[in-house]
C-alpha cells in the first residue's frame, strides 16, 4: 500500500515537473508576455561532482586533504541510472580514473551543456525581446539561445547550437552541434558529438527555476535519460557575476613539462 | 535634415523648421547626434544588434599627418586601390609557389574591413598618438620580470608561457583589446534588458554584463581583466565607467594589427566608454583611457561600429584549441643544445 502510494506521488511529481506547474505560481511577464527569467542563478547541489547518488569520498588529490574531498550527494538523474552501453560505461570508468588530469574542468575548458548550469559558479540569464543570452562566470563561457527561426549547427562547438522556444511558460532549448569534448561532471560522465539535449527552464517561484535536461546520444546510451534540479536566484543585494578566467590556473598542469626549468613546480 | 526640411516647408512651417535646424545644430555642437534611436519598452535607447569592428584604421597616426584626422581624397583613393588588390589576393585559396611559408591562417580567413577616411583610432591627443609614458611606467616596464620586460609578441624564444602575452595564452584581450578590430572574428553584440546592457565580444568569448542601476563598484581587492563596469544613459549616449582592472593585461596587445607599443596599464586604469547610435546602422564608440600611473595624460580612441545583423558570431574556443602554446614551448625546448624531443 505504502509502495503504491509512493509510486503515485512520484508520478504526480514527475507530471507536475514536466508541465512546470507544481505550484500555482505565475511568473512576472516581459513586455512580450513571456515569463521573465532574467536574473543570476546558481545550482546548490553536488551534481558537478557526480550526477548520480554518491557517498562522501576522498578527492583525486590527497595533498588537499579534506578541502579536496567529495561531499555526499543525492543524484539528479531520474531513476539514478545512466543507460550507458557497455563500452561507454568502460570509458566512463576510465575517465573517472584519470579525472585529476583529464577532466576538462581541470584544464579550464568550456563546460558544455548541461554542465555549465550546475558548476559551482553563478550564471546570468539575459532575456531580451529577441534572443536569450546565458552568461556563465566559469571560464567566461556563454551561449546565445536563438529564439527565431531554428538554425542548423554551423560547426561543432563546446557550448552547442541553441535553438529556443516557449512551451507555455517553459523555455525549451534544443541543443545540437556539441563537440562532445566536455564532461558532465568530475566523475567522468560523458557524451559524444552525437549528443542531442533538450533543456527546460521554468520559473517556479520568485527565486527558483526548475531545470530539466533530456540527454540523448545513441552512440553511448541505450535510451534517453533526464536530469532535474532547482536553480536558485542569487538574492543578495547587488549580486553580480565576477571573473573566473581560469586559464592561468591550468597552465602548469597543461604546459608544465614544456617549461625551461622542466616539470611540475 | 535634408529630408526633413522640404516636408516642413511643404507643410508651411518654415519658422518651426528653422528652429528645428538650429536646435539640431546646437545639439550636434555638443557632440550629441541628431539621430533619434528607437526606444525600448522601458525607455532606454535601443542599441541592440551585432556591430562588428572595422579593420584597417591604424591605432596611432603616422607622425607626418600632424593634427590631420582624416585622409585626403588622394590618400583615400590609394587606400581603396590597395583594399581592392588585397581582396583579390585574399580570394586565392592556394598560395603562389614563391610565397614564404608562414604560420598564419589562409588569407581568405582575414577580415580586412572597409576603407574609411579615419586616420587613426586615437583621436586625442590631437596628434593621434599615445601620450608619453610616466617615468614610473618606463622604469616598471624596463625592470619587469627581472629585466626581461613585459611579455609581448613571440620572437622565437620562450622559457615559459609567461613569456607570451595574454592573447597568446588565450586568457583575454582585456576590455579595449576585445573591441579593437584585429585579423578576424571581430564580432561585437549588444543586448539590453531592464537594468543591464551586455557587451559581448566574439574573440575569446567575453560577455560584459553592465548594471545601469547606479550601484557602487566592487571593493578594491577584486581585480578583473575586463574590470568592473557601471553604466548610465546621458541622453542617447550610453556611458560606461570601468575600474578594478588587473595590471596584467595591455590595451591593443592583440598579437595582430597593432605591433609596437603593447599598452600595458596599471591597476589604476579607469576607462570611460561612450556608445552613441548615430544612425540606424552606426554606433560611434569612444573610449577614454585614464591611467595617471602609466600615461602622462588621458587619451581617447574612436571606433566606428557598423551594424551587420547578417554577421554570425561563432564560438571562439581559444584556450581549448591553443596548440600554438604547446608547439611554441616544446619547439623552444627542442631547439636547446642537447635537447631530447618531448612527446
Amino acid at each position: 500500500m505504502l509502495v503504491r502510494y509512493r509510486t503515485f506521488a512520484l508520478l504526480l511529481l514527475s507530471v507536475s515537473f514536466l508541465y512546470g506547474q507544481n505550484t500555482a505560481y505565475k511568473a512576472p511577464r516581459m513586455p512580450d508576455g513571456h515569463p521573465n527569467l532574467n536574473g543570476i542563478y546558481q545550482a546548490v547541489n553536488t551534481a558537478n561532482w557526480n550526477l548520480q547518488d554518491h557517498p562522501a569520498s576522498a578527492g583525486p588529490m590527497w595533498e588537499l586533504g579534506a578541502i579536496g574531498a567529495v561531499p555526499a550527494g543525492k543524484g539528479i538523474v531520474e531513476g539514478n541510472e545512466i543507460p550507458y552501453k557497455p563500452e561507454a560505461l568502460a570509458k566512463k570508468k576510465e575517465n573517472f580514473k584519470n579525472r585529476r588530469t583529464d577532466d576538462p574542468e581541470a584544464k579550464c575548458y568550456m563546460p558544455g551543456i548541461p554542465r555549465a548550469n550546475y558548476m559551482p559558479y553563478p550564471f546570468q540569464i539575459v532575456q531580451t525581446a529577441k534572443d536569450i543570452l546565458f552568461v556563465y562566470e566559469y571560464a567566461s563561457s556563454n551561449r546565445l539561445v536563438n529564439m527565431g527561426k531554428p538554425m542548423e549547427a554551423p560547426s561543432d562547438t563546446w557550448m552547442g547550437t541553441n535553438n529556443g522556444r516557449w512551451e507555455g511558460d517553459t523555455l525549451v532549448i534544443d541543443v545540437t552541434g556539441l563537440n562532445g569534448l566536455a564532461w558532465f561532471d568530475r566523475a567522468g560522465n560523458f557524451g559524444t558529438d552525437k549528443l542531442h539535449i533538450v533543456e527546460r527552464f521554468t520559473r517556479t517561484s520568485p527565486d527558483h527555476l526548475t531545470y530539466t535536461a533530456t540527454i540523448e546520444d545513441p552512440s553511448v546510451y541505450t535510451k534517453p535519460w533526464t536530469i532535474t534540479m532547482p536553480l536558485y536566484r542569487r538574492v543578495e543585494k547587488d549580486a553580480q557575476l565576477l571573473e573566473f578566467k581560469c586559464v592561468e590556473f591550468a597552465e602548469e598542469l597543461l604546459y608544465g613539462k614544456y617549461k625551461k626549468t622542466g616539470g611540475q613546480k | 535634415m535634408n529630408v526633413g526640411r522640404p516636408i516642413m516647408a511643404a507643410a508651411g512651417f518654415k519658422p518651426a523648421g528653422l528652429a528645428l535646424v538650429l536646435t539640431l545644430t546646437a545639439i550636434q555642437a555638443f557632440g550629441q547626434s541628431a539621430y533619434q534611436p528607437p526606444k525600448l519598452p522601458w525607455g532606454d535607447p535601443d542599441i541592440q544588434g551585432i556591430w562588428p569592428g572595422n579593420m584597417g584604421v591604424p591605432m596611432q597616426r603616422p607622425a607626418t599627418f600632424g593634427e590631420r584626422t582624416t585622409l585626403t581624397e588622394e590618400e583615400f583613393a590609394k587606400k581603396q586601390e590597395q583594399a581592392k588588390k588585397q581582396a583579390q589576393a585574399d580570394a586565392e585559396s592556394t598560395a603562389a609557389s614563391d610565397t614564404k611559408v608562414g604560420i598564419g591562417p589562409p588569407s581568405y580567413w582575414n577580415e580586412r574591413g572597409k576603407p574609411t577616411r579615419q586616420a587613426s583610432l586615437i583621436v586625442d591627443p590631437p596628434d593621434g598618438r599615445l601620450p608619453a609614458l610616466t617615468p614610473e611606467a618606463e622604469k616598471y616596464r624596463k625592470e619587469a620580470r627581472g629585466g626581461k620586460g613585459m611579455p609581448g609578441e613571440w620572437r622565437g624564444k620562450a622559457d615559459s608561457w609567461e613569456d607570451l602575452n595574454i592573447y597568446y595564452r588565450c586568457i583575454s584581450r582585456g576590455l579595449l583589446g576585445s573591441v579593437i578590430p584585429v585579423v578576424y572574428n571581430n564580432g561585437n553584440q549588444i543586448l539590453q534588458v531592464p537594468g543591464y546592457v551586455v557587451f559581448r565580444n566574439e574573440m575569446i568569448h567575453e560577455s560584459r554584463v553592465i548594471p545601469l542601476d547606479g550601484r557602487p563598484h566592487v571593493g578594491p581587492d577584486i581585480r578583473m581583466y575586463l574590470g568592473d563596469s557601471r553604466g548610465h544613459w546621458e541622453g542617447n549616449t550610453l556611458v560606461v565607467e570601468t575600474t578594478n582592472f588587473t595590471d596584467k593585461d595591455a590595451i591593443g596587445s592583440n598579437g595582430a594589427g597593432y605591433p609596437g607599443d603593447p599598452g600595458y596599464h596599471s591597476g589604476q586604469l579607469k576607462v570611460i566608454e561612450r556608445f552613441t547610435r548615430t544612425s540606424a546602422k552606426t554606433i560611434e564608440y569612444r573610449a577614454t583611457v585614464d591611467d595617471p600611473k602609466t600615461w602622462t595624460r588621458p587619451w581617447t580612441m574612436l571606433i566606428e561600429l557598423e551594424k551587420n545583423d547578417e554577421y554570425q558570431m561563432i564560438e571562439y574556443a581559444c584556450h581549448e584549441g591553443n596548440y600554438a602554446m604547446t608547439d611554441i614551448l616544446s619547439g623552444a625546448r627542442a631547439a636547446e643544445p642537447g635537447a631530447k624531443v618531448l612527446p
